[in-house]
């Protein structure tokens, strides 16, 4: 399926809305919603809500996170925002602050 | 060489084939009529003519106005364009001046500087037409 | 630049700015400015609403901005452009479409806008008219980069009407004296 990258050079200042998987590996400041998953890769700077179908993050978020489905910490990630999805994991080694929601 | 020979009142570049100015001639003045022209040689002076206008390569035509069907440029021309049909300017072309036609290409080795002008509408999301393009719009309405 | 290029997907739209040292594929909608250091496309379906700045520029989609190629740039048949479009090489395809100032060649940007904007400045760069040979008002600092172009055209035709694009847009006077700006080119018309 078609998707969206954000490679590792870019920025993006602004909104970004998709029907697709976004994968982020740069850096997006703003907001960023899609149908389907998202993954910021270990290297990405998201400073950014982000609402998708769900979530995988390894690199830095800063942001409120809502998931349909589930939102994956995965080790190396640092996210600071408070977290929605109907399941979460937090691998060992990702870094975490504020608060998780799993009342969907 | 703008009034080939005719029964007709009217200036015509020749029913057959049309015009053709050498690359040795230089022509001052106005050319106009029917048919194709092409031109070789250097020609100053406004141009209005019916058919395809060439401009070959080494030929060379700076003008205030040039009006024809389709125009194809290998040379050097100065001035404003306007054609009904198509105007393409081939690698080698040295072009200064506003081109305006139905479609315009040019091809990578030419060398241009003026303006484009072709009819059409942007999508939606892009606000449609171009506020220029819209008053165009609007003003082929009501013809 | 990345190995892979960064991709804006068809569904998806960007409301914002983008940048950075990378290569871009726009198949969906940006609205906004795109600024990055390595090659951009707009696909076909692609649209961007705002400028496009980028080393090499292929438009197959429509950008309402004005294009700027480090490089090059080429509009493929598709693209539908209302802004300026300015690079070193460029290249309009059959069935491209654009609204709006082109200008191929180094320096292609202010200069020329300056120059376009005061053509009877032009005169005064130049010897006033007469001895340089080359049709147009100079063989000098052309606005437009065809710089060595111009000089060529000096040498090769002392006298002869080469209607060079050297200079800004004006055309030699012909016989008609309607044309009030090439007053100084009528002394070159006697010198032949």
């Amino acid at each position: 399926m078609a998707s969206t990258v954000i490679g590792a050079g870019i920025t993006v200042e602004g909104e970004i809305t998709t029907d697709e998987d976004v994968v982020v590996a740069g850096t997006v400041r703003g907001k960023l919603s899609a149908k389907e998953s998202v993954t910021i890769e270990h290297g990405a700077t998201v400073e950014a809500d982000v609402a998708g179908g769900s979530l995988v993050v390894a690199g830095s978020l800063t942001g409120n996170v809502t998931a349909n489905e589930r939102v994956d910490l995965q080790a190396g990630a640092r996210v600071i925002g408070n977290v929605k999805a109907a399941r979460v994991t937090i691998a060992d080694g990702a870094q975490f602050k504020g608060n998780v929601d799993m009342d969907v | 060489m703008a009034q080939a020979r005719t029964t007709s009142s009217t200036s015509r570049t020749g029913d057959a084939g049309g015009a053709r100015i050498g690359s040795a001639a230089r022509v001052r003045g106005r050319i106009h009529g029917d048919g194709d022209l092409v031109v070789e040689g250097q020609v100053e002076g406004d141009l209005a003519i019916r058919g395809e206008l060439t401009i070959a390569e080494g030929a060379s035509v700076a003008s205030e106005s040039i009006e024809a069907q389709s125009v194809v440029v290998a040379g050097t021309l100065e001035g404003d364009v306007a054609a009904t049909g198509t105007v393409r300017l081939v690698a080698g072309a040295r072009v200064r001046g506003n081109l305006k036609g139905s479609a315009v290409s040019i091809e990578e080795g030419a060398r241009f500087s003026g303006r484009l002008d072709c009819e059409f509408d942007l999508p939606a999301e892009l606000g449609g037409a171009s506020p220029r393009g819209e008053a165009r719009g609007r003003a082929a309405q009501r013809r | 630049m990345a190995a892979h290029p960064s991709v804006i997907g068809r569904t998806t739209r960007v409301r914002g700015r983008i940048t950075g040292e990378v290569d871009l594929d726009v198949q969906g909608f940006v609205d906004g400015e795109i600024a990055v250091g390595g090659d951009v496309t707009i696909d076909t379906q692609g649209m961007v609403g705002g400028g496009v700045r980028g080393r090499r520029l292929v438009i197959r989609g429509a950008v309402k901005g004005d294009l700027h190629g480090e490089e090059a740039i080429a509009l493929e048949d598709g693209a539908r452009v209302v802004g300026d479009v300015r690079a070193p090489r460029v290249a309009i395809a059959p069935g491209a479409l654009v609204r709006g100032f082109v200008e191929t060649g180094e320096g292609s940007g202010a200069e020329a806008r300056t120059a376009r904007a005061q053509p009877a400045a032009r005169p005064a760069a130049a010897p006033p008219r007469v001895a340089p040979p080359a049709a147009k008002v100079h063989a000098g600092p052309a606005p437009s980069k065809p710089a060595e172009k111009a000089a060529p055209a000096a040498h090769a035709s002392a006298g002869n009407n080469a209607a060079t694009p050297a200079g800004p847009r004006r055309p030699p006077p012909p016989v008609v004296p309607a044309l009030k700006k090439a007053k100084g080119q009528i002394a070159k018309k006697k010198e032949r």
